[in-house]
């Protein structure tokens, strides 16, 4: 174990229960985590909690945190994500096969944006890079990384073999990063 | 143990998905276990991307948190390490408790078997919470004093003796989990020990007949199986033996036999 990477040493005080390296994860992430949070959730107290139990969750995990694997913002993002997707599966209810077959059927050109996500200013950009997607990749961007659904349950939705879905949802994901980055460089 | 890996060019489609969180459990094993096995250049550039897109916030809202989050984040950590701790307080009681409900059991063996599970359930809870803080916190007074003869016969009519070899041994690494989408109850405890290569593993309140295995990731990437521990009792346990050789670095994690859910 690469005992001597900062990452690392950050987490085993975290996992040590250490207050002040509790502080200093939060002082490096909080800004990424709370962001994520409030695109994922519908208000800022669902966020503020949501924050609290990531951060939570954070110093449960410590202990696994491998630095020959992932840096560590990697990691605390990778932690946030699946909260906030466990969170959003827990308190979503989610349309059956059926009704995924009929919206299919004429959602084409609906807006792409999640529905739980609040249409809101602070999310315009969102939606505009999902529009640049195709139709494939908005889609299963949607369902698989907004509502929570499991790429398996993704793939029978769409009757669409399992391998598709990965590669639209891991371009669809590039590609949204990409058009994240140009927009910004262009302000 | 797997043979099956993902080539480059899969790994670094799947990159995307695993640093997002949407591998299912199965496959994100695989994953990790391919991305030990492949070559240092393309380990680079996953960490790369990844950590690119991690730190990507040119989608997400512009909102700042309140100031007054941060210290809602420390309370909430510290709060949940407390309640940690708290379970330590009546613990010193539990010897008395286990030895006065053992005077009082009379002839009814059903009764004797039930009100001393019931404190040995507690115990082992408590227990559990010591070799996790023994671990992860600094032991504190409570603790020290805690683990008496009386409560370590009273776990070890439950789950054994192996245990107490365990308990606060300086090498054993602890790792705890649970389940990764919070369905249900359930807590694993399991306990390594780095110099003889033994460890055991603890579950609490598992689903009825539910099969939970255990799996190491070594330090060269490959996947063993640890054991697996079945939930037919409130409490099951179980010892497993390993390589000493193989427990250096090791990452520990537990999956569902059956659904494949993961333990975090």
């Amino acid at each position: 174990m690469p005992n001597d990477e900062p990452g690392y040493r950050l987490m085993r005080r975290v996992a040590l229960g250490e207050e002040d390296a509790v502080a200093e994860l939060y002082d490096r992430y909080c800004a990424l985590v709370f962001k994520l949070s409030i695109q994922f959730l519908s208000n800022n107290a669902e966020a503020e909690d949501a924050v609290q139990e990531i951060f939570v969750r954070l110093w449960k995990t410590a202990d696994r945190f491998d630095p020959r694997k992932a840096k560590l913002v990697t990691w605390v993002m990778l932690i946030t994500r699946r909260h906030l997707i466990d969170r959003i599966r827990k308190k979503t209810v989610r349309p059956k096969q059926q009704e995924y077959t009929e919206y299919n059927e004429v959602s084409a050109t609906e807006s792409p944006l999640p529905s739980n996500i609040v249409v809101h200013e602070r999310n315009a950009q969102l939606w505009e890079a999902l529009q640049s997607l195709s139709e494939i990749q908005r889609t299963v961007i949607e369902r698989a990384y907004f509502q929570g659904f499991t790429l398996r349950e993704v793939s029978r939705q769409l009757d669409t073999p399992l391998g598709t879905v990965k590669s639209a949802l891991s371009r669809g994901l590039l590609r949204l990063r990409e058009r994240g980055l140009k927009d910004a460089s262009s302000i | 143990m797997t043979n099956e890996t993902y080539n480059p060019k899969q790994l670094l489609e799947l990159a995307v998905l695993d640093a997002y969180g949407l591998l299912e459990p199965i496959e994100s094993d695989l994953f990790n276990h391919s991305f030990h096995d492949a070559p240092a250049t393309i380990q680079d550039e996953i960490k790369q991307m990844q950590e690119d897109l991690a730190l990507d916030d040119s989608l997400l809202p512009a909102d700042m948190p309140p100031t007054s989050l941060r210290k809602k984040v420390l309370d909430a950590v510290a709060e949940t390490a407390d309640k940690e701790a708290q379970r330590l307080a009546p613990l010193a009681l539990i010897g008395a408790r286990a030895s006065a409900a053992q005077a009082k059991l009379g002839s009814s063996k059903q009764a004797a078997f039930w009100r001393t599970a019931a404190v040995v359930l507690f115990g082992v809870t408590v227990v559990l919470a010591i070799i996790t803080l023994d671990a992860q916190r600094k032991a504190n007074q409570s603790a020290q004093i805690a683990i008496n003869t009386s409560t370590n016969n009273a776990i070890n009519d439950m789950v054994g003796s192996e245990f107490a070899k365990y308990v606060g041994n300086p090498y054993c690494q602890v790792v705890r989990l649970e389940r990764e989408d919070g369905s249900a109850t359930g807590y694993l405890r399991i306990a390594m020990n780095e110099r003889f290569g033994n460890g055991y593993v603890i579950g609490i309140d598992l689903e009825e007949n539910e099969e939970i295995i255990i799996r190491g990731t070594t330090a060269n990437g490959e996947v063993i199986e640890l054991t697996r521990i079945t939930g037919d009792s409130p409490i099951v346990g179980r010892e497993f033996i390993i390589d000493p050789a193989l427990v250096g670095g090791m990452t520990i994690a537990a999956i569902d036999a059956k659904t494949g859910k993961r333990w975090v």
